[in-house]
């Protein structure tokens, strides 16, 4: 994570997200899959071929791509759907567009109830016996019973969450990094998996992305560095308030 | 004279011509990297550093950071919607420099109108429109959040001192000023070995140093796994940032 400052002056905490080697690997249509809409399976990070058996390396010999660490899905319309083999890159996102970013939160192990879901627990003094951290009463009389889904001590983290609604301020196409507003789920160096938002307030800045994808070897040369407009670059001079 | 001798005279050799070395060229040219550039030790992948490196040295090639340690004074011009000129001077000692990479910070220190004031600035941060060194030496410490206990004499400085003019390359004087405190309770225990403070007159009693002494930790300075030598990552930094600037 690191500082951005916007022309106003204002600071935003900013995480960078490096896109490594991601292929499409595989066009699941809407019949094959079952759902409501076509499925595109892409595949990140290289990883070596050599500790998985040859039944699980087949989906990438197929698309003729070394085998990835991690495999996703990204529900398509038909007009998106992307030829199995093709590389994506962080240009497939444009600064000023928002982003949901889903990942295996940092994992805690086995928490007690205050951490895992906020309990207040009880005083440190004034007689209490044996019970600081404790949740206290379960469930009611009249209930005679424990509802499903109660909040207990267990094992916390290392689940897949996301956050919503990120803003893209810049994104840098020499080394595929992608400079998302805020904190992001997952510790460092950590997969990830970025999809255009879906919130309802965030549909007008999402229009006309690259479509369906940036391809590398078409004709549109980019720069190296693409900022958002309220963004301040350092080769401007000082921000003065007038 | 060579014993038996050709019968030729020699041929006249002069001596050698003296060989005069100029001694400030042969002073090393004086290698300051900034703090904020040494990356932290953890398991960030270098490239994460290598982007913000970038970013930091394109901000000094458009704004100029001066050279500065703790101890020094600096006058720092932001830009300010709320101020009458749109700009704010403040004064002050630097006491602390902290965070690295674009977030790095430092804070001035100083008192006005018998009120201590310390303002946190980011060296990076664009609303800084100037940063003048007023005043330069070194104190015996990193850290001098200290002068928050000492006598108010020693944080105060005029807001409108001139810049003490000094030559370039030499070495930055360091103030052996053993500063004298405000009578205890302290903000921190400054006596204990832990924050290993060299700048404080202590008018304590043997006692209470000797009992200060206890929470000493000696085995500390042994411990290996503590060991961050950044003397390598330093050169590789200090060749990168040079090239970069020179350009």
């Amino acid at each position: 994570m690191m500082p951005m400052w916007t022309k106003s002056g204002k600071k935003h905490a900013v995480t960078l997200l490096k896109v490594q080697d991601c292929h499409v690997l595989r066009y699941v249509s809407k019949e094959e899959s079952g759902g409501r809409a076509a499925k595109l399976l892409v595949g990140g990070k290289n990883v070596s071929p050599f500790f998985k058996p040859e039944s699980a390396c087949q989906i990438f010999k197929e698309a003729g791509v070394p085998r990835k660490q991690k495999v996703t899905t990204f529900n398509v319309t038909d007009d998106a759907i992307i030829k199995p083999g093709t590389p994506l890159y962080a240009a497939h996102f444009r600064p000023g567009q928002f982003v949901d970013v889903t990942a295996k939160t940092i994992g805690k192990g086995f928490q007690g109830v205050m951490k895992r879901w906020g309990f207040k627990g009880q005083p440190a003094s004034h007689g209490q016996t044996k019970t600081h951290r404790r949740p206290g009463a379960i469930s009611t009389n009249k209930a005679s019973k424990v509802y499903r889904g109660k909040k207990m001590p267990g094992k916390m983290g290392n689940v897949y969450r996301t956050t919503f609604g990120l803003k893209v301020w810049r994104i840098n196409t020499k080394h595929d990094i992608i400079y998302v507003n805020g904190c992001v789920p997952g510790h460092t160096n950590c997969l990830v998996k970025v999809r255009d938002s879906k919130l309802p307030t965030c549909k007008k800045h999402n229009k006309n992305p690259p479509f369906p994808t940036f391809f590398a070897d078409g004709d549109e040369k980019l720069p190296e560095d693409l900022f958002d407009e309220e963004i301040f670059q350092f080769t401007d001079p000082s921000v003065t308030y007038t | 004279s060579r014993a038996g001798g050709d019968g030729k005279p020699e041929k006249f050799q002069p001596p050698p011509k003296p060989v005069i070395i100029d001694k400030q060229k042969q002073r090393a040219e004086r290698r300051f990297l900034s703090p904020e550039f040494i990356p932290p030790r953890g398991r960030t992948d270098p490239l994460k550093y290598y982007m913000e490196r970038k970013d930091m040295i394109q901000r000094r090639k458009v704004f100029n950071i001066p050279e500065f340690y703790v101890g020094h004074v600096l006058a720092v011009t932001t830009a300010d919607p709320y101020a009458n000129n749109k700009t704010n001077r403040f004064v002050g000692i630097c006491i602390q420099r902290g965070g690295k990479g674009l977030g790095a910070t430092f804070v001035l220190r100083n008192v006005i109108e018998d009120q201590g004031v310390e303002i946190c600035y980011e060296l990076y941060s664009p609303r800084i429109q100037a940063i003048e060194v007023l005043k330069l030496e070194k104190r015996l410490d990193d850290n001098l959040m200290y002068l928050r206990d000492a006598l108010p004499e020693y944080s105060t400085f005029d807001v409108n001192m001139k810049p003490v003019s000094r030559l370039d390359h030499e070495e930055v004087p360091v103030n052996k000023l053993q500063v004298r405190m405000k009578p205890k309770p302290w903000s921190k225990r400054w006596e204990r070995p832990k924050f290993n403070i060299k700048g404080i007159k202590f008018e304590l009693p043997e006692s209470k140093m000797k009992e200060a002494q206890k929470w000493s930790q000696p085995w500390l300075e042994f411990d290996m796994l503590r060991e961050y030598d950044t003397s390598k990552i330093e050169e590789k930094i200090w060749k990168e940032v040079n090239e970069e600037l020179k350009k």
